[in-house]
C-alpha cells in the first residue's frame, strides 16, 4: 500500500496546520433563513504533528477542539488557513483528490454506541474501509482477523453485532476500523470519555502500544486533563476557538503560564484526599462567552483576574514570553498548580 | 458529627424484566451521620443510584424493594404516602445529574423554587418567591431577582445546577442526595458547583450523600466512602483509608486505572474484563472473574462486608489480607507490557 504523493517540498512535519479558521453560519428564524451571525468555532490556530507523537488538545465544551480535529481531516471544510499533510495542501483538494490521502488520516469517535452501524457484524465494520478503498480478495478477512487480535478482541467475535459488545470492546472495534488502512495519523476525539475508568485504562494502554508498534501520530482530543497528561508528548490548551498555550507535557502541566491553563488545571480534581484538600484552587467567575460574539482582544479577559486595558484592545500572540513555551497572554507568568 | 440520621440496612431492589428479575441492589447497608458527606462510588450499573432512588420514592411501581431504610426514628419503606411526601423535599432533597431534564421547562426558575417551598410551607406565593430569590442569591446566581423570572433554558449548565441546589436547600433539609451533580459539567464549572454545594450544605447543616464515579471529586469532598460493585457494597471506609490503604482488589484496581494529574506517571494497570450483567451474575464473588487474587472459594461463596485490620474499614473479600500485605495493591493488576 504505497502512494505516489507528488510532494511539493520536503515537509518539516508530518502534519502542519497554519492559521486554521472554521466558522459556521447561524441562520435566522425567518422565512428566508438569512445568515444572522457566525459562530467562530476555530479562530486562527496553528500547530504541527510528527510521526509517532501525541499532541493532546484540551479545553472545555465549545472551545473548538473537536471542530479542529474534523477541520484537519477535511470533514469540515476549513473557512480559511492551511492544513498540509506530508507537505501537500489538503484544503484546496477536491473530494476525489482527497480520497487516497484519507487512508493515512483516520478518526476514532467518542461514542462507541453511535459510531458503529448496529446492522453490520464487526467483521464488516472493520473491513469496510478496505472495501471502500478497493482492497478486495482473500487477504481482507485475514487482515480483519489480525486487526481484531491487535486490539485485544478474539477474531471469532467478528461475526457478532455491536450490541453484543461492552463499551470498551466497541471502542476497540472503532480503533480496529481506524487501523484498517494503515494510517499515519489518527484523530482520537474523546476516545475514552464514554467508558468507565476500569475499562478506560485498558483502551489507553492499547492506544500507547499501537503507537509504539506502528509509529502512529495521534491528535488526542479530550477534556480529561489526567488522561491527556498521561498519553500526550505535547499539549495544546484551547479556549473559545484559540490555542492559549502549547508546549511539551512538562511545560504545560508543570509550568502553566496562561491564567486559563492555571485555572483549568487547578479545577481538575486529584484522586488523593491529602493533596486534593491541601491544594489552592483558582475558581473562575461566570461562564464561557458565546462564540458568536467573542470578547475583543484576549477572549479570556472577561473571566481573567489579570485583565488590563491592553487585553481588550490587543489580541495576545501565541509566542514564548520568557516561560520557555508559547503562551497567548500579555501577562504570562509561570504558576505551578498541580 | 454525631447522631445517625439515616440507616439503610440490607436494602434489596429488583426490577422484573422480559429477561428475568434484575436485582440492581443486592443487600446494601450504610449509615449517614449529621452533617457528614458520604460518597457512594461505583461504575455504571453498580446500583449506586438505585438505593438513593428508593429513599426518594422515585423507583417505578414494579420495583421490588426489601430491607430497611430508617430516617431518624421512622421506617421510610413503611411510611404513609402523606408522611413520605412530607419527608421528601422537606427533610431529604435530591440534586440530579442533568438539571435540564429535572426542571420544568415551562415554568420560570423562581416559580419552581417557590412551588418547592409552598409544598411544605403555608405561605403566600409572594413570600415564597422572596424565599426563592434569597436562595438563588445564596447559591451565587447574580441579579437573583431578575434571574428568578428566567426559564431553565435561559440558564447555562452551571447556573441550572446552582438553581437545582437552591431548590434542594429551600426547605433546609437534613440530607441532600447529590446524584452525579457535576458529571455533565466542565471542570472549571464543576469546581464552582462543588464549592457552592459545600457552602450551602454547611449553611443549612445538612448531610450529603454524594453518588459519583469520579474518585477525584470524592477525594475532595467526602468524609466516608462506600464502594459498590454489582449491586453490593464491597468496601466501606474513611476517605483517606480508601485511597491509601484499600483492602478490596476492585478498589485497588480502580485506583490503578486512573492516570495521575500531578505526575506523568507510568503504565496504567486496568482491571481486565467488564462489570458483570446483573441478570447473569457469576456464582460467589461478583468480582471474581476479573480479580487477580481469585481462588476456588471466591467462585462459590460470596464474601460479606466484614471488619478488617483498620477501624471502621469493612471489606467484602476473602483475600483482603493479601491486599493488605501488598506493598502497592494497584500492582496486583499489572499485565504484560506489550501483548503482541
Amino acid at each position: 500500500m504505497t502512494e505516489a504523493h507528488d510532494s511539493v517540498s520536503p515537509p518539516a512535519h508530518l502534519l502542519e496546520v497554519e492559521n486554521l479558521v472554521k466558522e459556521f453560519p447561524v441562520k435566522g428564524g425567518g422565512l428566508f433563513r438569512r445568515t444572522a451571525g457566525v459562530v467562530q468555532a476555530v479562530s486562527d490556530i496553528s500547530f504541527h504533528l510528527d510521526p509517532g507523537e501525541t499532541l493532546g488538545l484540551v479545553g472545555e465544551s465549545g472551545c473548538g477542539k473537536s471542530t479542529t480535529g474534523r477541520a484537519v481531516l477535511q470533514l469540515h471544510k476549513p473557512t480559511s488557513g492551511s492544513v498540509r499533510y506530508n507537505g501537500r495542501e489538503l484544503t484546496t483538494l477536491t473530494q476525489k483528490e482527497l480520497r487516497p490521502i484519507r487512508r493515512d488520516l483516520q478518526i476514532v469517535f467518542q461514542d462507541p454506541y453511535a459510531s458503529l452501524n448496529p446492522k453490520m457484524p464487526v467483521n464488516d465494520i472493520v473491513g469496510e474501509p478496505m472495501r471502500v478503498h478497493g482492497v478486495r480478495g482473500p487477504q481482507v478477512p485475514e487482515r480483519v482477523a489480525d486487526l481484531l487480535k491487535r486490539v485485544g478482541l478474539a477474531p471469532e467475535h467478528g461475526n457478532r453485532y455491536p450490541h453484543e459488545f461492552s463499551g470498551g470492546q466497541r471502542q476497540r472495534v472503532g480503533i480496529a476500523r481506524a487501523l484498517a488502512l494503515e494510517p499515519k495519523v489518527i484523530v482520537l476525539d474523546e476516545p475514552v470519555s464514554a467508558l468507565d475508568v476500569s475499562v478506560q485504562a485498558g483502551v489507553v494502554n492499547l492506544l500507547e502500544e499501537l503507537q509504539a508498534q506502528l509509529g502512529l501520530a495521534y491528535l488526542f482530543i479530550a477534556h480529561d486533563l489526567s488522561v491527556v497528561r498521561h498519553i500526550s508528548d505535547r499539549v495544546a490548551v484551547m479556549y473559545l476557538g484559540r490555542i492559549v498555550e502549547i508546549g511539551t507535557r512538562a511545560d504545560v502541566y508543570e509550568q502553566p503560564s496562561h491564567p486559563y491553563t492555571q485555572a483549568l488545571l487547578s479545577s481538575a480534581p486529584i484522586a488523593d484526599p491529602e493533596k486534593e484538600r491541601a491544594r489552592e484552587r483558582i475558581v473562575l467567575e461566570g461562564d464561557v462567552p458565546s462564540p458568536i460574539d467573542p470578547p475583543s482582544g484576549c477572549r479570556f479577559r472577561t473571566r481573567c483576574w489579570k485583565a488590563q486595558d491592553i487585553c481588550a484592545t490587543e489580541t495576545p500572540e501565541l509566542v514564548d514570553r520568557g516561560t520557555g513555551h508559547p503562551v497567548a497572554c500579555h501577562f504570562a507568568e509561570v504558576r505551578a498548580v498541580v | 458529627m454525631s447522631t445517625e440520621i439515616l440507616s439503610v440496612s440490607d436494602l434489596t431492589v429488583g426490577f422484573p424484566t422480559d429477561d428475568g428479575l434484575v436485582t440492581a441492589v443486592r443487600g446494601v447497608t450504610y449509615t449517614l451521620k449529621e452533617r457528614e458527606v458520604l460518597a457512594i462510588v461505583g461504575e455504571s450499573g453498580s446500583g449506586k443510584s438505585v438505593s438513593a432512588m428508593a429513599l426518594m420514592g422515585l423507583l417505578p411501581k414494579t420495583a421490588r424493594i426489601s430491607g430497611s431504610i430508617r430516617y431518624r426514628d421512622e421506617e421510610v419503606l413503611e411510611m404513609s404516602p402523606k408522611r413520605a411526601r412530607a419527608m421528601r423535599g422537606q427533610n431529604i432533597a435530591m440534586i440530579f445529574q442533568d438539571p435540564m431534564t429535572s426542571m420544568n421547562p415551562v415554568y420560570s426558575v423562581g416559580d419552581q423554587l417557590a412551588e418547592a417551598y409552598r409544598s411544605h410551607h403555608r405561605v403566600e406565593r409572594k413570600v415564597a418567591l422572596g424565599k426563592a430569590v434569597e436562595m438563588l442569591d445564596r447559591v451565587g446566581i447574580p441579579q437573583a431577582k431578575d434571574r428568578a423570572r428566567s426559564y431553565p433554558h435561559e440558564f447555562s449548565g452551571g447556573m441550572r445546577q446552582r438553581a437545582m441546589i437552591a431548590m434542594a436547600i429551600i426547605n433546609s433539609p437534613d440530607i441532600i442526595i447529590a446524584d452525579e451533580p457535576t458529571t455533565a459539567l466542565d471542570v472549571t464549572v464543576q469546581a464552582q458547583i462543588l464549592e457552592t454545594l459545600i457552602e450551602v450544605k454547611d449553611s443549612v447543616n445538612a448531610a450529603v450523600i454524594l453518588i459519583t464515579h469520579d474518585l477525584g471529586v470524592v477525594a475532595g469532598m467526602a468524609h466516608r466512602v462506600l464502594v459498590m460493585y454489582a449491586g453490593r457494597g464491597v468496601e466501606r471506609a474513611e476517605v483517606s483509608d480508601i485511597y491509601s490503604r484499600p483492602r478490596m482488589p476492585y478498589t485497588a484496581g480502580l485506583l490503578g486505572s486512573i492516570p495521575a494529574l500531578d505526575s506523568a506517571g507510568g503504565r496504567l494497570h486496568p482491571i481486565g474484563g467488564a462489570p458483570p450483567s446483573l441478570i447473569n451474575l457469576p456464582p460467589g464473588c461478583p468480582f471474581s472473574p476479573r480479580c487477580p487474587l481469585v481462588s476456588d472459594r471466591c467462585q462459590t461463596e460470596e464474601p460479606q462486608l466484614l471488619a478488617t485490620d483498620i477501624p471502621n474499614h469493612e471489606v467484602a473479600c476473602h483475600h483482603w489480607e493479601q491486599v493488605a500485605s501488598a506493598p502497592d495493591p494497584t500492582l496486583l493488576f499489572r499485565t504484560e507490557e506489550v501483548q503482541a
